[in-house]
């Protein structure tokens, strides 16, 4: 796997970076504040190891940008990147939710009608909807889960879904390894723990 | 032998159809009518009844023989047809039941089968060609002239044989037949059929669901093949034109759907391989478009088939062809392009979904869009859980000492990465399924918390759960009983984040 060995390395080096960052900037932070910086460091990370090809990534982005602490983080951590992804985001996420308002309109008028058509025959339709049904809550629910993933249609959705899998998987891997090595090191000098 | 035998096959079989098919039919008719649960008897009624495009199609295609030998007397001649196609065809349909409702095993039939029936055809130089569309590999042996009747000639014979075969293994082939239709059905995604286990109308349902799914137009007409619209007529004719559509020998697939319909059992099995020749095809992406476009001819071809049916056999014909059949003639009455592009999207569909069958742990048994998305979400829901709880273990491991973090980062971690590198897969996949057995004990009560949460809502996710709840038992709480409440809350926020 080239590219997951890529993507790690990518990963790794930009999460470092970004934890450097973050722990420069302050000392004494909680537990909680600790995590969620580090869990940020950490999807920033990954997000800009993707170098903006995949949209999860750059939604990923522009949601951490929207809380203002993060910005500088950010920014320091995408470099020169960031410019491009900034124009990237705002026109595509407008344009996008536009679109897909309208489908939803589009969808919900439409759907009426078909259902009224649909419980003609029962039978035969009904599984045909039940499955449809189905098929739709699961899209909404994945679309939920991957970021972005709300302006996206159901095969785009399903390419992003496999790429974030691919990267969480990778996030896991260098986080769990990174852990597991912290770990390590605390046991054998407990003296640096507390 | 074989050569006459070939001969004299289509001529009786003209002359059967033309002439005294009726007899013919009722007789038929009868067994399967008394078998039970066999929805092949539909076939045989619709089969039977389409006695017109038969003929047409045969007359069409083998015209002076019938003409001279029109007056031949039909049982006996048909006798001996019969018995020397049962004992060519019988020899799929023998391997097949021997194979019973094994994929694999049952792999042999389509693959031995045919060739020797090409071989023999081929040999012979008879243009009456059975379409080496049985086997893929077998593909470059199809001349690729096109002959229409042949394959619905031999599907007849096939369907005659196997019905002239021991009547009593019929239901016994017809059920095993489904089952490896279904089973095989399942296990090939591109056929894309639903396995949600409603209760109730089992085949038809699966059938519907069929047509829900999004799936590809031939291996629409492979079920239909089966199920049957056993409008071998239709089949002939549309395979006809498919054939004629298609000069390239990209009729594998289509030529399919004909063979298809020689076993039921090996119909599971061609299904799959048909799925597979998809699969290897849907690769190039330049071809689609062609490939759409026949898909697309052949659909509208079939469709006016279809309504070209007496209406008798559309009131017949139960619910689950007719799903097919319904769903297709929507399709077929919508614009071209809208349903190429449907078609195309679908396609993409599905071949994402096979790649992340590849990436989602235990997804190979599963297919099915729901089902497949519901994996999906379980495994991006438990990746995104491991996340958080490694990011919080990290937090908790190294309270002050990121700059330790980074010197860690920078020696071991880069070597227990390249360690790590190489199982990454590994641990990875059972960590979604298995037991995170580390002690780290205030994390645990948060796991424990969290996975409580979860197990209801995830069936994937429950096991896991299960496991950690056995595995924190036997672990011993550290001294981080004081902030158990602190780890309630972050796990209430990180559930929230994740919760459906």
């Amino acid at each position: 796997m080239h590219t997951s060995s890529k993507l790690t390395k990518e990963f790794t080096k930009k999460w470092v970076k970004g934890l450097q960052i973050c722990c420069s900037s302050k000392k004494n932070m909680d537990v909680l504040e600790r995590k969620k910086k580090i869990k940020l460091c950490a999807d920033i990370a990954l997000a800009s190891a993707k170098n903006a090809t995949t949209s999860w990534s750059i939604a990923l982005i522009s949601e951490a940008k929207k809380e203002g602490e993060n910005e500088i983080l950010v920014d320091n951590l995408l470099g020169p990147e960031s410019p491009f992804k900034q124009q990237k985001t705002i026109p595509l996420m407008s344009a996008c939710h536009k679109r897909v308002r309208s489908k939803k309109i589009l969808k919900r008028s439409c759907s009426v009608g078909q259902r009224m058509k649909k419980m003609g025959p029962p039978k035969s339709n009904l599984a045909i909807y039940i499955a449809k049904t189905l098929v739709k809550k699961r899209t909404q629910v994945l679309q939920r889960l991957v970021p972005g993933g709300e302006s996206m249609d159901e095969f785009s959705l399903i390419k992003e879904a496999l790429d974030y899998i691919l990267s969480l998987r990778v996030q896991v891997d260098v986080m769990r390894s990174l852990a597991h090595a912290a770990e390590v090191s605390n046991q054998s000098d407990p003296n640096v723990f507390g | 032998m074989e050569k006459d035998g070939f001969f004299n096959t289509p001529q009786p079989w003209n002359s059967l159809f033309g002439m005294e098919l009726e007899s013919q039919v009722n007789e038929m008719n009868c067994s399967p009518e008394q078998l039970p649960n066999c929805f092949l008897s539909r076939n045989w009624d619709h089969s039977m009844d389409q006695s017109d495009p038969f003929e047409s199609a045969l007359s069409s295609i083998v015209s002076s023989p019938v003409n001279s030998h029109s007056g031949v007397p039909i049982p006996a001649s048909e006798n001996v047809v019969l018995k020397e196609l049962i004992g060519r065809l019988g020899s799929i349909c023998n391997s097949g039941e021997i194979s019973n409702s094994t994929n694999t095993s049952c792999y042999n039939t389509p693959m031995n089968s045919p060739p020797k029936l090409n071989l023999s055809i081929m040999d012979h130089q008879i243009p009456v060609p059975i379409p080496g569309s049985l086997p893929i590999p077998r593909n470059h042996q199809l001349p690729p002239a096109p002959f229409p009747a042949d394959p619905g000639f031999v599907e007849r014979a096939a369907r005659f044989s196997s019905f002239g075969m021991n009547e009593s293994e019929f239901p016994h082939m017809v059920e095993s037949g489904k089952v490896s239709r279904r089973v095989s059905n399942k296990q090939c995604f591109k056929t894309t059929e639903l396995s949600i286990p409603i209760p109730g109308s089992d085949k038809k349902f699966s059938r519907e669901l069929d047509n829900s799914m999004e799936e590809s137009s031939l291996s629409e007409q492979i079920p239909i093949g089966e199920t049957g619209n056993g409008y071998k007529g239709q089949n002939s004719n549309s395979n006809g034109r498919k054939r004629k559509a298609i000069p390239k020998g990209k009729g594998k697939e289509t030529q399919f759907s004909t063979v298809s319909a020689i076993d039921n059992k090996t119909i599971g099995e061609l299904e799959k391989e048909e799925s597979d020749a998809k699969r290897s095809k849907s690769g190039e992406e330049g071809n689609g478009m062609e490939k759409e476009k026949e898909k697309e001819k052949i659909k509208e071809e079939w469709n006016r088939n279809q309504n070209q049916k007496q209406t008798k056999e559309a009131a017949k014909l139960p619910e689950p062809p007719k799903d097919y059949i319904h769903v297709r003639a929507r399709r077929g009455q919508a614009t071209d392009s809208h349903s190429l592009a449907e078609r195309v999207r679908r396609e993409k569909i599905s071949e994402r979904m096979k790649f992340l069958q590849d990436l989602v742990p235990g997804c190979n048994k599963v297919t099915g869009k729901a089902i497949m998305l519901d994996e999906i979400i379980n495994y991006v829901q438990s990746l995104q859980r491991q996340v958080e709880f490694l990011s919080m273990k990290l937090a908790t491991i190294n309270p002050r000492t990121d700059m330790n973090m980074e010197a860690l980062l920078s020696k071991d971690t880069r070597a227990s990465m390249l360690n790590t590198m190489n199982h990454l897969d590994a641990p990875a996949q059972p960590f979604y399924g298995l037991v995170h057995a580390r002690p780290e004990n205030p994390l645990t009560s948060m796991m424990h918390h969290g996975s409580n949460m979860k197990s209801s809502q995830t069936h994937g996710f429950g096991e896991a759960s299960a496991f950690w709840e056995n595995d924190l038992q036997s672990v011993v709480q550290m001294g981080f009983q004081n902030q158990g409440p602190i780890f309630h809350g972050i796990m209430g926020t990180g559930q929230m984040k994740v919760e459906l």
